[in-house]
């Protein structure tokens, strides 16, 4: 019979265990500054977006011994197209709406949870993100989960932009200390840009970045555009404490004549003070877009040589086809010269912004456009290989024929646009330059993996047909692949009990690859 | 702008706007484009009727529905179709107008559209949803047709009229230098302009896709095995591994990229160089020409 000074006694050991349990096990929001080998503990990786790791037991030699260590099946009817998220041994991977919490040695599933069903728009899901023993999840009809990471139980459920009006989110949240910060979609609505940062313990709201204003606010420098929506998660420099982050198309999305001017802060990267929401700097990729060109792909920051100087650059694959770098101190542009077939710029203006060749708008009776709607690349995320001063990209060379004519009116889409031909390729860009130092043929249109490029000269990514491949990063020669159905995400890399496993999404399942044991 | 009685309306005429469904998913595949299945037949009629009277597809048969199923329609729908093809079924990001489909137009309480949202088509995904939702949303589908035939514009509408600004002469110039080593207005493309027109005249010239209609024109793949016997037949599949063709006897044969050697003769690969060489007047030119192919 326990005595009460030994239920006390067991009570206290319970609360010890549990203290350091959390203690041990919580993420501490600095292994995000520091990621270790046996993580992936943010989206791109690490802050920079390079998506790439220093492991090294994986080789160019080796690859092509690499056999399948475990298999995750969603039995899901959506592909997966999250980047998976790695601490603590427990991989965190979700589809619209579905977050599970698999064992990054087994590929068991702890846990799994589901949110109900709702009426927003299900598209795809990016990612989550941790910090402490919280897991964030964003859901399609925009709101922000917490959950605990140990079971899944929802701790707190707050609103990010209201559904009804046309908001929806795929979003992988971005942590810096304790913001949330979370972007949202929608691009069949007049809707405002809007960006926003929660209490990562609370969830209380702390800030809001409009890339667009609410129709009307005075003194507003959109020219009556909205959208401009932030749907994908940007990068960080802790030392300027700035995040960047890619903002959307304007909306009306093909009606220009509605919306005159540049349509600040469209198809720009911005840089903001992530305590605040306020902008420091901005560069717009794509002035007065009428091509759902948003500029919301990553932007890749990059501590580099440049023509003979050290700078803090930043680098970006753009979806209007252009490759820009610019100084991330200031956003002063340094290069922008095409990465793929575009014919809608009549050249680059002194701020190197590529100049819209007015002809190029849609028209009642079409134009031929280069390149279509889903772009010179899009979501796909790309990876920067420092040793060999390359940006790997999947790209796409694409046409598209764009219409608009007043009857399409001025809300949401606004027009008509149609792909006509597109081809996928991945691209190494020479950081630098902007050349282009090789081309792998991808086999099909538009591919819908991301990058990951390792510290021994591997490219990992997946064609457009069947297979997940690993390329040699300083020529894009194929050293292995394995039909495991359509990568849909970035794979992504790490090191547990020193074995390295590379995580590829193919079709609705997850695969992780490693060397014989 | 069109009234709704300006144009054909009788009930069974329409034009071959081929089946647009086939658009759907922002991302195009090249390989998987439009045309991947048979264009629909559609009655000629008045084949001699000036552009810019025909109109969309008209509903064949006329088809009601409960309030409260088209209610829950409009919901299924949002949340599943709506990114492609708009919440009002107007067409979205990638996926076409459905009230101008051909599929919805002869659709009758889901026998088209079912086996089509059940099985998936070109860059659209099967669903697997439970009836009741199913039908729902080919409910609303219907409703938002019905409505949209009484209202003007369209928010994804490209109307024969529309694509009137080329000059056939300079069109006719530009074909016989520039289409003449594949086609030929008195063969191939004789009579297209009876069998195509509009949007999907534009599309066709531009990039074909699809099964072409003379199977000869298909792309070929001829292989060569290491023992030197040759297999040939229609290029069916290709990747950087794998080669798969169809021989003569409807056979499905592959083979590993590095084992073998391989031809492929892909006639669409002018379109695609074409594309990069047209300016916007040359192209509504040589469609203007087209036109004329009757």
């Amino acid at each position: 019979m326990l005595t009460k000074r030994t239920v006390l006694f067991v009570f206290f050991d319970v609360f010890v265990a549990f203290v350091l349990i959390v203690g041990a096990q919580g993420v501490d929001p600095g292994l995000l500054l520091k990621p270790t080998a046996d993580s992936w503990p943010t989206y791109h990786g690490d802050y920079t977006g390079q998506h790439h790791s220093r492991l090294t037991q994986i080789t160019p030699a080796n690859v092509n011994q690499m056999t399948l260590a475990w298999a995750f099946q969603t039995n899901q009817g959506q592909a997966v197209k999250a980047t998976p998220i790695l601490v603590n041994g427990v991989i965190y991977v979700s589809t619209v709406d579905n977050l599970w919490a698999i064992d990054a040695r087994s590929g068991r599933q702890i846990w799994r949870y589901t949110y109900p069903q709702s009426q927003a728009f299900n598209i795809g899901h990016r990612g989550v993100a941790v910090r402490g023993d919280l897991v964030y999840l964003t859901t399609r009809d925009a709101r922000l989960l917490a959950l605990d990471a140990r079971n899944g139980t929802v701790r707190w459920n707050v609103e990010i932009a209201d559904w009804r009006r046309g908001y929806w989110c795929t979003n992988a949240p971005m942590i810096i200390r304790n913001h949330v910060i979370v972007g949202v979609s929608g691009d069949f609505d007049n809707l405002p840009g809007i960006l926003r940062s929660f209490d990562a313990d609370t969830g209380k709201p702390q800030w809001t970045f409009n890339s667009t204003p609410p129709p009307g606010t005075p003194g507003s420098i959109s020219g009556g555009a909205t959208g401009g929506q932030m749907w994908m998660t940007g990068t960080y420099d802790p030392d300027l404490n700035l995040y960047y982050v890619g903002t959307g198309n304007p909306t009306p999305v093909l009606n220009g004549p509605v919306r005159p001017g540049d349509n600040k802060w469209t198809g720009s990267i911005v840089a903001l003070n992530p305590d605040t929401g306020e902008m420091k700097w901005g560069f717009q990729a794509v002035p007065h877009d009428t091509h759902d060109w948003d500029a919301a792909e990553v932007p890749v920051l990059v501590d580099a040589d440049f023509r003979g100087t050290r700078r803090q650059l930043l680098l970006q694959a753009s979806r209007n086809g252009y490759y820009f770098v610019l100084d991330r101190t200031t956003g002063q542009s340094l290069v922008t010269v095409p990465f793929a077939t575009t014919n809608w710029a009549t050249g680059v203006d002194a701020d190197g912004r590529p100049i819209p060749n007015p002809e190029k708008e849609p028209k009642r009776d079409g134009r031929l456009v280069a390149p279509d709607e889903s772009g010179g690349t899009n979501y796909r995320s790309p990876s920067f290989d420092p040793s060999n001063g390359l940006l790997i990209v999947s790209a796409h060379d694409a046409y598209g024929i764009y219409f608009f004519k007043p009857e399409h009116g001025a809300h949401g889409w606004a027009g008509a646009d149609y792909t006509v031909h597109g081809r996928g390729v991945l691209r190494a860009i020479e950081y630098q330059t902007g050349r282009i130092r090789w081309s792998h043929d991808l086999h099909g249109g538009a591919g819908t993996a991301g990058v990951l490029t390792t510290a021994t000269g591997l490219t990992f990514t997946g064609d457009s047909a069947n297979n997940a491949l690993a390329l040699r990063s300083s020529d894009g020669s194929t050293l292995w692949h394995s039909g495991i159905g359509r990568v849909g995400n970035a794979p992504i890399t790490y090191e547990l009990d020193g074995r390295q496993f590379v995580l590829f999404g193919g079709g609705t399942a997850l695969y992780a690859w490693a060397l014989p044991q | 702008m069109r009234s709704r009685n300006s144009g054909p309306a009788k009930a069974g005429h329409y034009v071959l706007l081929v089946a647009l469904f086939l658009y759907a998913g922002a991302i195009a595949d090249a390989q998987r484009g439009r045309g991947a299945g048979a264009a629909p037949a559609a009655p000629q009629g008045r084949g001699q009727a000036s552009p810019a009277s025909q109109r969309p597809p008209q509903t064949a048969t006329p088809q009601q529905y409960p309030a409260e199923q088209i209610e829950a329609g409009r919901t299924r729908f949002a949340a599943q179709c709506g990114f492609c093809h708009g919440r009002d079924a107007g067409g979205g990001e990638g996926g076409p107008d459905l009230t101008r489909s051909d599929v919805v137009a002869t659709d009758v309480r889901g026998d088209r559209i079912l086996p089509l949202v059940r099985s998936g088509r070109g860059n659209m995904p099967p669903f697997n949803l439970p009836d009741t939702d199913l039908m729902a949303m080919v409910a609303f589908i219907h409703d938002q047709k019905t409505q949209a035939e009484s209202a003007v514009g369209g928010r994804r509408s490209v109307d024969v009229s529309d694509l009137q600004t080329g000059n056939a002469t300079a069109g006719k110039k530009y074909f016989d230098t520039a289409c003449t080593r594949c086609h030929s207005a008195a063969g191939d493309l004789a009579g297209l302009a009876a069998r195509v027109q509009g949007l999907q005249l534009l599309q066709r010239m531009l990039y074909p896709g699809g099964p072409p209609r003379d199977p000869k024109r298909a792309a070929q793949v001829t292989v060569t095995l290491a023992n030197g016997q040759t297999v040939a037949g229609r290029l069916t599949y290709r990747d950087e591994f794998t080669i798969g063709l169809t021989d003569a006897s409807g056979w499905y044969r592959s083979f590993p990229t590095k084992q073998v050697r391989f031809t492929v003769d892909e006639p669409l690969q002018a379109h695609v160089e074409q594309l990069g060489k047209y300016t916007d007047a040359d192209m509504h030119d040589v469609l203007a020409y087209l036109q004329t192919l009757r």
